[in-house]
C-alpha cells in the first residue's frame, strides 16, 4: 500500500508516484486535481467558496477559494523539477448541496463553488478531462498519482474511478 | 465582535450557559416526546477550527444523521443536529412502532418526516429558551435532513463562516439515554453579525 496523504478543507497538497493524496468527506467543497500525466506528479487544492473578491488580502488563504486556489496549485506544482504545463489535466469533484431547500433557505456554495472553479481552469487552459459535480450526496476520493485515476466514493453505492 | 478569537473567558462563560439553558429545555422536550429520562452532558462553547469538527464525530468519513435549521430573527445562525447511525436507528424504532429498519440510507418518508419532527422540537425548545434568555424572538426554519458523512454536511453548513478566519464559534452538547445510549450532539453557531447582538442581550459586553 502506497503513502496516504490526507487533504483537509482549505489545504493544498502536492504528491508524486507512488503516493496517494486522499480527501474525505467532501460537500459543497471542490476538489481540484492537476496531474502531470508523464512525470507522475500532481496536486489537489481543497476550495470552500467561489471567489476571494472583498476579502483583506493579508489575512486570504488563496486555497479556500477558486479565484485564487487553481493559480496556487499550479504555482505548487510547476516548483517539481519535471512538470511541464502542456502535459497537466485537471479533474474536479464535489459541489453538492448537502441539505436539501427548504421554502426558508436554499444554499447554492456548491454550485458556485463548481462553476467558478471551472471558470478558474478554463481561464489558465487547463483541460478538465472528468468531473463528478453537484447532486446532494457527500464524496470522499482517493487520488492515485502512479496511475492518475480518481478513485470515487459515495455511501451506498460502488466505487468508481474518474 | 467579527472576530471571534478575541472572546474573553467571561463572554464564553456565558455562552456556554446559552448552551446549557437551551440544551435543558431541548432535552425536557425530547424526554417527553421519547416518554424516556434523558440526561445532558454539561455544554461546552469553544472557539474551534473547523477542520477539528468532524473528529468530534469520529471523522470526516464517518456515517451520520444529520439535520439542519436556520436560527432566523436579530440573533441568527446555524442549527445543526448529529445524530450517530446507531442513535438514528434507535430513535426510529422507537418513535414508530414497527419500524425496521437497518440502513438510514433507505429511509422512508415517513421516516425522514419523522426525524426532521425531532430536529424541528428539539430546535424550537433550544431556540425559545434562549428567546426568553436575550429577550427577542428566535424562530428557526423549517429543516432540512440527510444521512451522508460528517465531513460534508460540516464543509456544507460552514463553509461561508470561514471566509476570513478558519474559527467558528460553536456551542455542542450532546443527550445520553442511560439505558440506550442515545446521543445527539447539537451545535449552534451564531452568525459572525450576530454575536456582538447575542452577547448585548445576555449583559457580557
Amino acid at each position: 500500500m502506497s503513502v496516504v496523504i490526507p487533504v483537509g478543507m482549505g489545504e493544498l497538497k502536492v504528491a508524486r508516484s507512488p503516493e496517494t493524496l486522499a480527501v474525505y468527506g467532501i460537500g459543497s467543497c471542490v476538489i481540484v486535481s492537476l496531474y502531470d500525466t508523464k512525470s507522475k506528479i500532481g496536486g489537489i487544492v481543497h476550495v470552500m467558496l467561489p471567489d476571494s473578491s472583498g476579502i483583506d488580502k493579508e489575512r486570504l488563504n488563496p486555497n479556500k477559494f477558486a479565484d485564487t486556489a487553481i493559480p496556487a496549485l499550479y504555482d505548487a506544482i510547476k516548483a517539481e523539477d519535471g512538470v511541464f504545463k502542456a502535459n497537466l489535466h485537471a479533474k474536479i469533484v464535489g459541489g453538492s448541496e448537502m441539505f436539501p431547500p427548504t421554502e426558508d433557505f436554499e444554499n447554492n456554495i456548491g454550485r458556485d463553488n463548481a462553476a467558478s472553479v471551472k471558470k478558474a481552469l478554463k481561464k489558465m487552459g487547463f483541460p478538465l478531462v472528468a468531473e463528478d459535480i453537484g447532486g446532494k450526496r457527500g464524496r470522499s476520493i482517493e487520488f492515485d498519482l502512479e496511475s492518475g485515476l480518481i478513485r470515487l466514493s459515495i455511501l451506498g453505492e460502488e466505487p468508481r474511478d474518474l | 465582535m467579527e472576530d471571534i478569537t478575541s472572546l474573553t473567558k467571561i463572554q464564553l462563560d456565558a455562552l456556554r450557559e446559552v448552551g446549557n439553558i437551551g440544551s435543558g429545555n431541548a432535552a425536557s422536550a425530547l424526554a417527553q416526546f421519547l416518554n424516556r429520562k434523558i440526561d445532558m452532558a454539561v455544554p461546552s462553547a469553544s472557539i474551534m477550527d473547523f477542520k477539528d469538527i468532524p473528529a468530534i464525530l469520529g471523522g470526516p468519513g464517518t456515517r451520520v444523521m444529520g439535520i439542519f435549521l436556520k436560527v432566523l430573527g436579530e440573533i441568527s445562525g446555524r442549527f445543526l443536529l448529529l445524530i450517530p447511525e446507531d442513535t438514528s436507528i434507535k430513535l426510529l424504532k422507537t418513535l414508530i412502532p414497527g419500524c425496521e429498519i437497518e440502513d438510514p440510507l433507505k429511509m422512508s418518508e415517513l421516516e425522514s418526516s419523522c426525524m426532521r419532527e425531532v430536529g424541528n422540537i428539539l430546535a424550537g425548545a433550544f431556540l425559545n429558551a434562549l428567546s426568553a434568555l436575550a429577550q427577542t424572538p428566535m424562530l428557526n426554519s423549517l429543516p432540512s435532513m440527510t444521512f451522508d458523512m460528517a465531513g460534508s454536511m460540516i464543509d456544507s453548513v460552514v463553509a461561508d463562516m470561514t471566509a476570513v478566519s478558519d474559527k467558528v464559534l460553536m456551542i455542542e452538547t450532546s443527550f445520553i439515554e442511560s439505558e440506550e445510549d442515545l446521543r445527539i450532539h447539537i451545535f449552534l453557531l451564531p452568525e459572525p453579525k450576530s454575536l456582538r447582538i447575542l452577547l448585548q442581550k445576555i449583559g457580557v459586553i
